[in-house]
């Protein structure tokens, strides 16, 4: 049977775009070269030769963070956008061009950031990157286009929100440690409101892209058999004459730990069971309590052998399935989320699923975790990054997740070192310090009630 | 269509090299840049090794990143499973990996997992195949395990039947599916009694026994004919002594198969129609055999494939989808294995178009040997398919698969390496000869599955057509008209009532279903709702009138990630609006737009009837239902087989025990014989699975 807690993993990456490879590292150290453009573009480029594969690589510092109030939506629904042509491309041409090369192609959004990506044979890498360059300096943004992608981008909101059990409550939690009114960056949802989607207009979007889709705003990865020289003389001529916009206004988010434990009940029409979910706040990737909460949330949630797993739905037998995670909807650069969530087993309340959910998180802070299920956190944090980085776009994510949460590409090559110095004592400490009531909010998700099923 | 690859011409590529701007301030192009040359794969050269044992080690060394890939292939795939015994093979990969050696499945699972390594191992027409992917420090544990699999596997009871159900689940999706019915009908017409033509039944599978396994693996899991491929970071010393610790005791060698002789290729074109009643859409697979597996007529076959139908750029989907909105999808596959292998084409159309899309994706296919394909559409084709390969070839895991695959097959050492520069350098005569003598129009098997009351008349007239049921009986033309039967049901009987049963999977609570029936202002509403956690949940609200007419259905729901959502509406004699349907791939949704015979009911109203039907000791009834996920016309039947006490959660129950047959698995019900009659318990035959009466 396969394991049911990736299943809801793979929904949310599946809503939001490719799953996010956060921070690879392998004991091969990458060679960086780092430059700017005077447009203030940044290339990192990472020549690799051993396949012949390359990774053209775009992430534009924009995402639902910089969404303001009345606003929101628009950075998943400006992904979408930049796939529906440019001056030099007709629209369905950028496809078109990717198949017959027989590469790869995709972009996603998350709080933070907004990417896009071809991979390549590497022989066709210079067309992935003029690609890039020509929808940087001139998408269209005509509002047919943007009628047209308003209405996928709904359709794609009711198929994978509003219409799967379970998501809705999850993105909510992923907002429910931050006010909105002092930090509304992570305080309204990634996916936006119906209603600004539907008052959007195509005015709003062009502003939207002059501010953010300029090159002073984005960083640009190339990973692969390529030649460096060629590939800097290519990206100078594609993207040196893009004109830089006005720096995008910054992102503020006042956000206060130990709030006050919250209890929200959440109605989710899809569901046919009632689950749980804890959401504290934590602080942000790059420190280090981040990494010891994240080989938590392994020991906690990840695996067959789990915590949550073992106790709550193999021997307790009250959930059906569990999930430890965090960065629910992608990593920050500022205070984000820790989540454990349950699916109660048929018969069982919500208030006995809360307890020992609840249960299993303060054994944590009062009795800390074994040696062993440290080091297997270790090992499976560690095997990931190095599996990762076999393939170029992977490496290429790793890079720029580098870049723009540890504020340095080369960062990519000791980031590991963050997770492998994390002690058992780091454990115990996290969990006492992040992982207690007054600093969550508890949702209780349940399904339609009454004579309805 | 701007196509600008000159991939395969040596002048073209130099031109194109020198056109490229030197200078930092060259002008911004308005036009893709075109393509640098091709090189071959940059895959070191394979080196080799062979145990005392008779096992062959194929080693790629690679030192890019600290992992390791194994993949050790066995000439044991499911065309050697014994007849009556099919599904043996596929039932053993899913077990060999679930405890093995000292290890349970659990302390399996555990230790891969422990250190973030992953094992899996699956069987295919020609090969069983074990796997496993770790950092090359556990390089110790990856061999042991893959080792233990297939020498010492324990076939413990639990994970048998485990392995049965899920094989015995797949079969019965695949039996819903019309996209897998046409492609085992398929097989079986391609082959005929050549193995690969084999395919398991709910009862082969059923009769698989742990004997069975214990013999399948001791006589054909064995080391002599096997090909272990080691990938990643190791060298060939090391290899084969990991190698000889873990699979030194492993000892065997195959039996010696009868010469298996090759199926015969069509003298023409014929039709096999598989009836689905009512079927919303007509699934059609065209194709013939072509080659064995090192024939290299495979590049520009390859290339004509392409062309013809591979992917949103074929030919194929252009036509038939894009320009005449035929169809869903239309696409072209080669397949080869060692034996043979085979081309199909094929396309998912309406009904009332499926003689026209046949026709036209004859005339395509045609199209090929009768006239060159046009130079940039040839580029095109060739530039995607070698530009794909290197793509493939990022992981260690990559590189093991087709390495192995490719060995087995019997290519040569260089294949990997040279395929790119070979199919570079196919022409458009090699095309076009190579289309002429493989793709053979005038000698295909075609298997459209369909509704023969609407389609059959059409193939008719294009050639022989044979009819089959679902089910593989031989039907005449005379016996597609669709019957209609209604039920007895007594209308005063139904009461507004909610049940709630427990999903019973192995003795083990897993979910749960509900369903309530309540009325409404012209007749009734009845809603299910059924949820095995966030593997699947889906609930579904079908209204239907006091003359028992269905109204509407709404349903919507998640399996394994992939959302599920009907909204139909019946009126005037037709159904109309949308489903999703299981398919390759995944799930889409299809439009359903059909008519429906008076009398039909909608499959999700069935069971808010059983309180109205005149149930006794002998009681049989039918009921044609439409059920939209299948897309067709259902008989469903239902006969009391006897009678008894059954104790669920709910108390104890005299019930009538009645076999439910046509629908997507058969079934039996447990209906109490006291009135209101009420289903108190419900079985899927053949899997663990059991629906009882909590209230």
């Amino acid at each position: 049977m396969r394991h049911p807690a990736l299943i809801l993993a793979t929904a949310i990456a599946l809503a939001l775009g490719p799953a996010p490879s956060l921070g690879a590292q392998g004991s091969g150290k990458l060679q960086l070269d780092t430059f700017s453009l005077a447009n203030g573009l940044k290339v990192v480029l990472a020549p690799d030769h051993s396949t012949q594969v390359v990774a053209v690589n775009v992430w534009y510092n924009v995402g639902s963070r910089n969404e303001q109030l009345g606003r929101t939506g628009f950075a998943h629904l400006f992904e979408h956008m930049m796939f529906q042509g440019s001056a030099n491309v007709p629209k369905g041409t950028h496809m078109a061009l990717i198949e017959q090369a027989g590469g790869s192609l995709n972009g996603s959004t998350q709080d933070d950031r907004t990417n896009y990506f071809e991979v390549l044979p590497s022989n066709r890498y210079n067309m992935g990157l003029w690609l890039e360059a020509d929808r940087m300096r001139s998408l269209t943004v005509s509002s047919t286009n943007f009628e047209n992608q308003r209405e996928t981008v709904k359709e794609e909101r009711r198929m994978r929100f509003d219409n799967q059990p379970y998501i809705g409550s999850l993105l909510k939690g992923a907002t429910a440690p931050f006010n909105p009114t002092t930090c509304f960056a992570y305080g309204h949802e990634l996916i936006g409101s119906m209603t600004d989607l539907n008052a959007a207009k195509t005015e709003d979007v062009k502003a939207f892209f002059d501010i953010y889709y300029a090159p002073n705003n984005a960083t640009l990865t190339l990973v692969g058999d390529f030649d460096p020289s060629e590939a800097k003389r290519l990206v100078q001529q594609y993207f040196g004459d893009i004109p830089r916009a006005k720096e995008p206004p910054p992102v503020k988010c006042d956000a206060q730990f130990n709030a006050g434990l919250r209890t929200e009940t959440v109605n989710d029409a899809k569901a046919t069971l009632p689950a749980i979910l804890h959401v504290y706040m934590v602080p942000e990737y790059k420190t280090p309590d981040h990494a010891a909460l994240e080989l938590l949330s392994s020991i906690l949630g990840s695996g067959q052998s789990s915590r949550m797993n073992r106790a709550i739905a193999r021997e307790a037998k009250a959930a059906l399935t569990t999930q430890v995670g965090v960065d629910i909807t992608g990593a920050h650069r500022g205070p984000s989320t820790f989540y454990a969530f349950a699916i109660a087993n048929q018969g069982v309340k919500t208030d006995s699923l809360d307890k020992l959910v609840s249960a299993e998180i303060a054994k944590v802070a009062t009795d800390g975790v074994t040696d062993e299920e440290l080091s297997k956190a270790k090992n499976r944090r560690r095997a990931s990054q190095i599996f990762g980085l076999q393939q170029a776009l992977n490496t290429a994510e790793a890079i720029q997740s580098a870049s723009m949460f540890l504020g340095n590409p080369a960062a990519v090559n000791s980031d590991i070192e963050r997770y492998m110095r994390v002690t058992k004592d780091d454990i115990k400490r996290v969990a006492q310090q992040y992982l207690r009531p007054e600093n969550s909010t508890v949702i209780l998700i349940k399904p339609p009630e009454g004579p309805r099923p | 269509m701007t196509r600008s690859a000159h991939i395969s011409r040596g002048a073209l590529i130099a031109v194109a090299l020198l056109a490229v701007p030197s200078i930092a301030s060259a002008q911004y192009p308005t036009k893709a840049p075109p393509p640098g040359a091709v090189k071959p794969a940059a895959i070191p050269p394979f080196q080799e090794a062979a145990l005392a044992n008779g096992l062959r080690l194929m080693l790629v060394e690679s030192r890019r990143q600290p992992v390791l890939s194994l993949a050790l292939m066995i000439p044991a795939g499911d065309s050697y499973d014994p007849t009556g015994k099919e599904g043996l093979a596929t039932i053993a990969a899913g077990v060999i990996t679930k405890g093995a050696g000292a290890r349970s499945a659990d302390q399996v699972s555990s230790a891969i997992e422990g250190v973030g390594g992953s094992m899996s191992a699956g069987s295919g027409n020609d090969f069983l195949t074990v796997r496993a992917n770790v950092l090359s420090e556990n390089a110790p544990l990856a061999f042991a395990l893959v080792a233990d699999a297939v020498s010492t596997p324990t076939f413990a009871t639990k994970e048998v039947e485990l392995a049965r159900t899920q094989t015995l689940s797949g079969l019965q999706l695949q039996q819903s599916s019309p996209s897998a019915l046409a492609s085992r009908y398929f097989a079986s017409q391609l082959f005929g009694t050549h193995p690969y033509g084999k395919y398991p039944t709910p009862t082969t599978v059923r009769g698989i026994t742990v004997d069975d396994l214990r013999a399948f693996q001791r006589t054909r899991l064995v080391p002599r004919g096997a090909l272990l491929v080691v990938a990643g970071n190791i060298d060939l010393a090391t290899a084969r002594k990991l190698a000889e610790q873990s699979f030194g005791a492993w000892s065997g060698t195959p039996p010696v198969d009868a010469k298996r002789a090759q199926p015969v290729p069509r003298s023409k074109t014929e039709i096999l129609l598989v009836h689905r009643p009512g079927s919303v859409q007509s699934n059609i697979i065209v194709g013939n055999l072509t080659l064995g597996p090192t024939d290299d007529a495979y590049f520009p076959l390859s290339v004509a494939s392409k062309v013809l139908g591979g992917g949103s750029e074929g030919r194929l989907f252009k036509t038939l989808r894009e320009q005449k909105s035929w169809t869903y999808g239309a696409y072209s596959q080669l397949t080869r294995e060692k034996d043979i292998g085979w081309v199909a084409l094929t396309a998912e159309v309406r009904n009332a178009v499926t003689d026209s899309a046949l026709k036209e994706l004859l005339k395509i296919e045609r199209s090929l040997s009768t006239t060159p394909v046009p130079k940039e559409e040839f580029d095109g084709a060739i530039s995607s398919l070698v530009g794909s390969m290197p793509l493939q070839l990022e992981t260690a895991q990559g590189i093991a698969e087709q390495a192995g695959r490719f060995a087995m097959l019997g290519l040569p050492k260089d294949y990997l390496r040279t395929r790119r520069v070979k199919l570079a350098n196919v022409t458009t005569q090699q095309l076009q000869s190579a289309a002429k003598s493989l793709l053979r129009v005038d000698e295909s098997l075609i298997v459209v599955v369909g509704d023969g009351a609407q389609v059959y008349d059409k193939l008719a007239s294009i050639a022989p057509t044979r009819i089959v049921s679902v089910d593989g009986d031989a039907m005449q033309p005379s016996d597609l008209v669709t019957r209609t039967t209604s039920l007895p049901v007594d209308m005063t009987k139904l009461a507004e009532r909610a049940d709630s049963f427990t999903v019973m999977l192995q003795g083990t609570p897993a979910g749960f279903q509900k369903v309530s029936l309540s009325k409404t202002a012209t007749g009734f509403t009845y809603r299910t709702a059924m949820s095995l956690g966030a593997m699947m949940s889906q609930t579904q609200e079908a209204t239907f009138g006091s003359d028992l007419k269905p109204q509407a259905v709404k349903g919507s729901g998640s399996v394994q990630g992939m959302t599920l959502a009907t909204d139909l509406t019946y009126a005037n004699g037709r159904v109309k609006g949308s489903t999703s349907v299981p398919g390759q791939g995944g799930v889409k949704t299809v439009n359903v737009d059909t008519t429906v015979a008076n009398g039909v009911l909608d499959a999700n109203m069935v069971g808010a009837l059983v309180p109205g039907l005149p149930w006794t000791s002998n009681a049989k009834f039918t009921a044609s239902a439409f059920d939209a996920s299948a897309g067709m016309v259902r008989q469903l039947q239902f006969s009391v087989v006897g009678t008894e006490t059954v104790t669920v959660p709910a108390g104890a129950f005299p019930v009538y025990r009645v076999d439910a047959t046509g629908g997507q698995a058969p079934s039996t019900m447990y209906i109490t014989t006291a009135a209101p009659h009420r289903v108190v318990k419900l079985a899927p035959a053949g899997a663990p699975i059991e629906f009882v009466l909590v209230k």
